[in-house]
């Protein structure tokens, strides 16, 4: 589904780089977890992956589907079934949550040519869709993010998620600044998505996330690369020992 | 050495009647007086030294000849199904009977045109008794020419459930005119009425439009205002819109700024007894080389006033837009609380924003807030837009969008509100 070759990346404009020759393969029906400590570049992989047009690819490919979108803009790769849960989901005043998720879903179908819903097909869709995670009809009506608690943020980009019903998505610290009840609702949510038809790569500096989504494969990002892959015994390891432990081994 | 500058008067640029019209004498000899001597505004005067004058100074305006009726021309795609029966109707200034639709009002009330009630007390007591605008030319011009114009006069405890749609249309006449509507509104105790106040360009022709407004409300007087300017884009409008307030009145007022070249707006609202409570928002959507300019005074000259002004700017291309918002606090109108806010949302990297704040508080228990933003669109909710499967011109469409919709669901009434939410979708798919 997901092959990423030798992704080297920098901020637009700058010399610096962030990713460093990222290899990864992510299969259809598979969860993955990236961890690595605070600048090892998870969270711009993540970035890079859906398009985000602060940074340039300087080397490698990225390939969905067999299809190079490396060069794609970002809402194209959402046509295709990619999707980002934001680290700091954007508050977006004025627009609510039901207009924006209406046009993202035609415009996906549009470009899918797959049919549209009208107003009303949409609501029966989207208030069905509100059980996953134990959302309020009410919440639809809100403008985007705009107020909500760090908990409800998260909420609405799994929400998202599963109206948008996307091929392959990327957590990017969705865990952070959960409690222990949030962390569940969020967790229950990405495990009802989850299908043998699509795909999960989670990015995440903690284990406590992957106690309630189990991956089948575990990264470790460590300076810009994806240093050492495994099962969950390697997360379990890191926990354990530490990314300072880790780097020196593999020095 | 210094040089004396002589400025221009206003006969440089406005070719004025050569005999002053006979009814409101008293009122127009005045006028007549002072643009004799009053010099034409320019850029070293400290109120307009942001403003470009040039769409005006450039030009020669003549005066419309009056009774010219133009029962041709079509106009109901302008109407508001609100207001079937309450409808003035001015062309290039002339009020026009057979557009006009004023049915079932209350009794007592009057909605009418101006010079058919020139003998009417409440009309005289009120007319010219507000617009007392310092070194000002636009008043005086307006005094000296409106001929026809709208008079409300709204007695006690009387409700005008029906909005009252003020139409103001501006034709193609060949040569730059220069038309001066008038609106006279008198609300006596605990009266309620809503007022529409449009003006459309027919054209893209140049005039010059100077409308001047005075509203009187007596205790406990509701006045909900909206403004739509949709002038002519080589048009200019320069607007002179007062509110006096007395014990309990409310006075509700947005101003939407879509056309003109040159937009000046002046609105001054006067808080003339305790616990009033009024707004003066504006929503102004400008590209090309439009100049949208508001001079607002918020007057509480006594104690326990509220006050509101949201002021949201969108700038495209070269557009410039000028805020000068002063809250004047007296010294004994104590528990006032002012709220003021201008935001600005730049969208092109050629557009200009100019904004002050000026409180002049002389009270010591008050409460007045005040801020100014400019903001572009931010490259973070763009791309989160997008990332959901938006384009990205799209995505920048319904910021924008959300940002103007604040101001447009404070309309009242529905049409408008549908007429305004269309304007601006059209502002924003322009590219």
């Amino acid at each position: 589904m997901l092959e990423i070759r030798n992704l080297h990346a920098v901020v637009e404009g700058e010399e610096l780089e962030i990713l460093k020759g990222v290899n990864l393969t992510v299969n259809k029906g598979e969860i993955h977890a990236i961890m690595g400590p605070n600048g090892s570049g998870k969270s711009t992989l993540s970035k890079v992956v859906s398009g985000h047009p602060e940074y340039e690819v300087t080397e490698g490919t990225i390939l969905f589907e067999g299809e190079d979108i490396t060069e794609m803009d970002a809402d194209e790769r959402a046509h295709l079934g990619l999707f980002l849960a934001f680290q700091y989901p954007v508050e977006v005043p004025g627009i609510t949550n039901k207009t924006l998720l209406r046009e993202a879903y035609n415009t996906i179908a549009r470009a899918n040519e797959r049919e549209e819903l009208d107003p009303l097909e949409f609501e029966d869709y989207l208030v069905s869709k509100l059980e996953i995670i134990e959302m309020k009809d009410e919440f639809l009506n809100r403008s985007i993010n705009t107020g909500f608690s760090g908990g409800e943020k998260k909420k609405n980009e799994i929400f998202q998620m599963a109206v948008l019903n996307p091929r392959l998505s990327f957590l990017d610290e969705t865990d952070s600044g959960l409690d222990i009840d949030a962390l569940k609702l969020v967790s229950d949510g990405v495990n009802k998505i989850a299908s043998p038809e699509n795909a999960i790569v989670m990015i995440t500096h903690y284990q406590r996330l992957l106690n309630y989504i189990k991956p089948d494969f575990v990264h470790v990002m460590l300076d810009g690369k994806i240093v050492k892959s495994g099962d969950i015994s390697l997360a379990v390891e890191l926990e354990a020992n530490g990314y300072d432990q880790m780097q020196k081994e593999l020095a | 050495m210094s040089t004396v500058r002589t400025k221009e008067l206003i006969h440089a640029y406005i070719q004025l009647p050569g005999v002053l019209r006979e009814n409101f004498s008293e009122l127009r000899s005045q006028a007549k007086e002072t643009l004799d001597n009053c010099a034409f505004p320019t850029k070293k005067d400290e109120e307009w030294r942001f403003t470009d004058l040039k769409s005006i100074t450039a030009n020669k305006f003549e005066s419309v000849d009056t009774g010219i009726t133009q029962a041709e021309l079509e106009l109901d795609e302008f109407h508001l199904p609100e207001a079937t029966h309450s409808r003035l109707v001015f062309i290039d200034g002339n009020f026009s009977p057979t557009h006009s639709a004023i049915e079932g009002m209350p009794d007592g009330v009057i909605v009418g045109n101006l010079s058919d009630f020139s003998e009417n007390e409440q009309l005289r007591s009120h007319l010219g008794s507000m617009t007392n605008y310092d070194d000002d030319v636009f008043v005086p011009l307006n005094d000296v020419n409106f001929q026809d114009g709208t008079f409300i006069y709204v007695p006690k405890e009387t409700v005008i459930e029906q909005p009252i749609h003020i139409l103001n249309v501006f034709t193609d006449r060949n040569h730059p005119h220069f038309v001066t509507p008038r609106v006279l509104f008198v609300g006596e105790m605990y009266s309620k009425a809503t007022i529409i106040e449009e003006h459309i360009g027919l054209s893209d022709n140049v005039y010059l439009n100077v409308p001047v407004n005075e509203f009187r409300l007596y205790s406990g007087a509701h006045v909900h205002h909206a403004r739509i300017q949709r002038d002519s884009k080589n048009a200019s409008h320069v607007s002179r819109p007062v509110a006096m307030l007395d014990a309990h009145a409310e006075y509700h007022s947005y101003t939407i700024c879509l056309g003109a070249k040159l937009f000046r707006n002046e609105p001054r609202v006067i808080q003339n007894a305790e616990e009033v409570d009024f707004t003066v928002d504006g929503l102004v959507l400008i590209d090309g080389e439009q100049i949208a300019d508001t001079h607002s005074i918020m007057d509480h000259r006594f104690s326990h006033g509220n006050s509101h002004q949201l002021h949201k700017v969108v700038v495209n291309d070269q557009a410039h837009s000028i805020f000068n918002g002063k809250i004047f606090v007296a010294k004994d109108a104590q528990k006032i609380d002012s709220f003021q806010e201008n935001r600005n949302l730049l969208i092109s990297d050629t557009g200009k924003v100019n904004t002050k704040p000026q409180l002049e508080i002389f009270a010591d228990d008050v409460r007045c807030s005040h801020g100014a933003t400019i903001g572009q669109l931010q490259d973070e909710e763009v791309f989160y837009l997008q990332s959901r499967g938006l384009t990205e011109q799209k995505s920048r469409e319904l910021l924008v969008y959300a940002f103007a919709l604040e101001s447009v669901e404070s309309m009242a009434v529905k049409s408008v509100e549908e007429l305004l939410l269309k304007e601006v979708i059209a502002y924003t798919n322009r590219d």
